[in-house]
């Protein structure tokens, strides 16, 4: 599979031009950074007796800056539902960069540990200088004591020192407690460690009232460099930078200095107070109470739920986050909705696989009437439910699946949730949409799991052949687990029957197929499954394509 | 809710801390400040601890996932038995490791995190934790296929001969038969 420029561009150009566009930002800034202490006349006293350790910790403090203001923006998960929901970002090109607002994130983290461990390490050399070249010339500018201070003793009795240790402490414990391999086995560790954020940003503004180092106020009326009353030449220095304005010039007064003015809360306090502001309004929104309508147990380990709650609005795609206090108070667990609000039905619903602790737990909770024979346990008035609370919804990147003209939507397992509410959302009206045909591919590893969704599929393709659109939905259902004899037996589930195939689809003839009935079109893919598949498919999507379709990729992911 | 693997924790953070100390060291070197023996030192100590840490343990429940190029060093690591199993052990060695560190500034920061992880690997040994190596699954779940696939049989299956088998048209009832799969579409 040739990798294809316009197929990379189509699919990877818009992120890469952001992730370049915020490297050269951050580069711009250490740079400049970097220069002005480097060569400038305020900081030339200072930067002979600190070299080089002050220019890399002030540029890596500045990037610092940028970055911690940039991090918190991709967590605004409500700002962001709205921009996606209101098609306020016209542009879908946009839109799908919002999908990667969670990568940003992490690049942002992982630039904050970055230049926190150059930062670090630059002042630990220059917490050594300030101590070895004590300047007793300017004795304003120093923060030893006295020369030879133990250079531990420096940082331990600094307010920038101390607090500069518990911020390189909280990072470490956030860092460890985020890679990937914590998140998929100890998310409550990630979870608790992470939200010590706000202490980390108090602690920061905090960091720099310090004012340690100080610049020189008086650059006119006292040069750099410049000839003093007891002094017969300039200092001879080693470095290019010590070129001094006023070599061989006499002072006119002597060197002032001033603190620098703190700036980090100028960067940070505005992002810092919207996200604290999404937060609480997150917090307010989930509060108000849900009803829960039904029940219903589905083979597999699948729980439906479907619920109530004024003023609940959603599109087909989003996905909302369930609390249960009864089952344990402080967690947090998305679920995609399978069925949205409309003006016909006012409940919303969920599926839900039973997996791990919480689920089962809650599963047990909601099934917890033994002597319930029916599989559907309707809201009996002495039946008592959890409480239960619902934060969302919000966007995710299977929303778009109406808005391209020909989508493929691949499924693996429990990962049709997304698609399903789309479908339901089909069989209410398609005209309105820009989606002209829908590829549907759902790929399971037992039969049984199709039953979930058996009565959706057949309704909509029932109306859709009574509309005489036959070919709207292609629907292909794979098994992939080939061992014995399979098949859908029951009747009123014909058109399943005859589109299940056994074993593992072939995603290249697939695409081929998909390229050939849709020449030069833009095709969105849509993928809510395992790595494998999403890779297979992200793969393909980049790669050349001779009839002239073009993939567009769109991954939902999770945790 | 759920139990909580503490160990996986404290391994990541011990390896943090083991890179922390070793960049502590290099910086206290490199900048031949006063007593960068004990920098020299935290170099070789930061070492120590990364090769300790870097294979990943076993989880007690769900799949496990390696770091790259982990196998040597677990076999490694293996290869010390119940030293290197019991969290207790690890918890007081990355407790002495870290001390030295704490008499110069470059290696402080070193120092403390490797402290935290040393007191993380004891909540985790006092839980009962202890480390498993993560070892390459025998390739034995596939069903071994028959040897007759391979052999064909060379023979039709022994049948009646002919005159029996032929449909009589007397017999109608006895020519019939009821197909064991329903025939759909």
């Amino acid at each position: 599979m040739a990798l294809s420029l316009q197929s990379w561009i189509a699919n990877e150009g818009g992120k890469h031009f952001v992730l370049l566009l915020w490297l050269g930002v951050n580069t711009w800034l250490f740079a400049r950074t970097f220069l002005c202490y480097y060569s400038g006349q305020h900081y030339y006293y200072l930067h002979k007796m600190l070299g080089l350790g002050l220019c890399i910790s002030r540029a890596s403090a500045s990037v610092l800056n940028l970055n911690c203001c940039l991090v918190l923006l991709p967590m605004c998960r409500s700002l962001f539902t709205y921009l996606r929901g209101t098609h306020r970002v016209t542009s879908r090109k946009a839109r799908r960069l919002l999908d990667k607002s969670k990568t940003f994130h992490v690049a942002c983290g992982v630039a904050i540990c970055v230049f926190s461990v150059v930062h670090v390490s630059a002042h630990l050399a220059n917490m050594v200088n300030f101590s070895v070249r004590y300047s007793e010339d300017f004795p304003l500018i120093n923060v030893a004591r006295y020369r030879g201070e133990d250079p531990r003793l420096i940082v331990l009795t600094t307010v920038p020192g101390i607090t500069g240790i518990l911020l390189v402490l909280i990072l470490f414990l956030m860092f460890t407690a985020s890679s990937y391999c914590m998140r998929v086995s100890n998310y409550e560790i990630f979870w608790y460690t992470h939200n010590l954020f706000i202490v980390f940003y108090v602690i920061l503004m905090l960091h720099v009232l310090g004012g340690a180092l100080r610049y020189q106020t008086n650059v006119e009326a006292h040069p750099p460099g410049c000839l003093r009353a007891n002094q017969s030449s300039p200092e001879q220095t080693g470095e290019e930078s010590g070129q001094a304005v006023g070599d061989g010039r006499s002072c006119k007064e002597e060197a002032q200095f001033q603190p620098n003015s703190p700036e980090t809360w100028l960067w940070v306090s505005g992002p810092l107070c919207f996200y604290c502001a999404e937060r609480l309004y997150r917090y307010i929104r989930s509060n108000s109470p849900v009803t829960i309508v039904t029940v219903v147990r589905h083979p597999c380990d699948v729980i439906e739920l479907r619920m109530l709650k004024k003023n609940f609005k959603a599109h087909p795609g989003q996905y909302v986050v369930l609390n249960c206090p009864n089952v344990s108070s402080f967690e947090n667990h998305p679920f995609t909705l399978t069925g949205c609000p409309t003006e016909k039905k006012e409940t919303f619903g969920i599926h839900l696989r039973v997996v791990g602790d919480w689920t089962e737990r809650f599963a047990e909770l909601l099934l917890c009437d033994p002597r319930a024979q029916s599989e559907v346990l309707p809201m009996v008035p002495q039946r008592k439910y959890p409480k239960l609370y619902v934060d969302g919804p919000f966007g995710s990147p299977s929303e778009e699946v109406f808005n391209y003209e020909v989508s493929l939507c691949v499924a693996g397992g429990i990962g049709v949730t997304p698609f399903a509410c789309a479908l339901h959302t089909l069989l209410d009206g398609w005209r309105h949409f820009r989606l002209r045909r829908l590829y549907f591919v759902w790929v399971c590893r037992e039969l049984q799991s199709f039953y979930w969704f058996a009565e959706l599929l057949c309704a909509l393709h029932h109306k859709l052949w009574q509309e005489n659109i036959p070919d709207y939905l292609n629907l292909q259902l794979y098994v992939s687990q080939t061992d014995g004899l399979q098949n859908i037996s029951e009747e009123r589930y014909m058109p399943l029957r005859s589109r299940l195939l056994i074993g593992r689809p072939r995603w290249k003839l697939l695409f081929e197929e998909i390229g050939k009935t849709n020449k030069h079109k833009r095709v969105g893919v849509f993928c809510c499954g395992p790595k494998g598949i999403s890779q297979t498919l992200h793969r393909l999507c980049n790669s050349d394509r001779y009839s002239g379709t073009t993939f567009e990729f769109n991954k939902e992911s999770f945790s | 809710m759920g139990k909580i693997e503490w160990a996986m924790w404290a391994n990541e953070q011990a390896l943090a801390s083991g890179l922390i100390l070793l960049t502590g060291g290099i910086v206290g070197v490199a900048g031949q400040f006063r007593d960068w023996q004990f920098a020299a030192y935290a170099v070789a100590a930061g070492v120590f601890v990364c090769l300790l840490e870097y294979p990943r343990g076993k989880r007690n429940k769900g799949t496990s996932v390696e770091r790259t190029g982990q196998y040597c060093f677990t076999v490694c690591v293996k290869s010390f038995g119940p030293l290197t199993r019991n969290y207790y052990v690890r918890a007081f060695l990355h407790a002495a490791i870290c001390v030295p560190g704490a008499f110069i500034l470059a290696t402080v920061l070193g120092c403390v995190c490797l402290g935290i992880a040393s007191l993380i690997y004891l909540a985790a040994a006092i839980r009962g934790e202890h480390w498993e190596p993560i070892l390459p699954r025998e390739e034995s779940a596939r069903k071994p296929v028959a040897e007759s696939i391979k052999r064909p049989p060379q023979n039709p299956p022994p049948r009646p001969p002919a005159e029996i088998r032929r449909k009589r048209a007397e017999d109608l009832e006895g020519a019939a038969y009821v197909n064991p799969i329903p025939i759909t579409e």
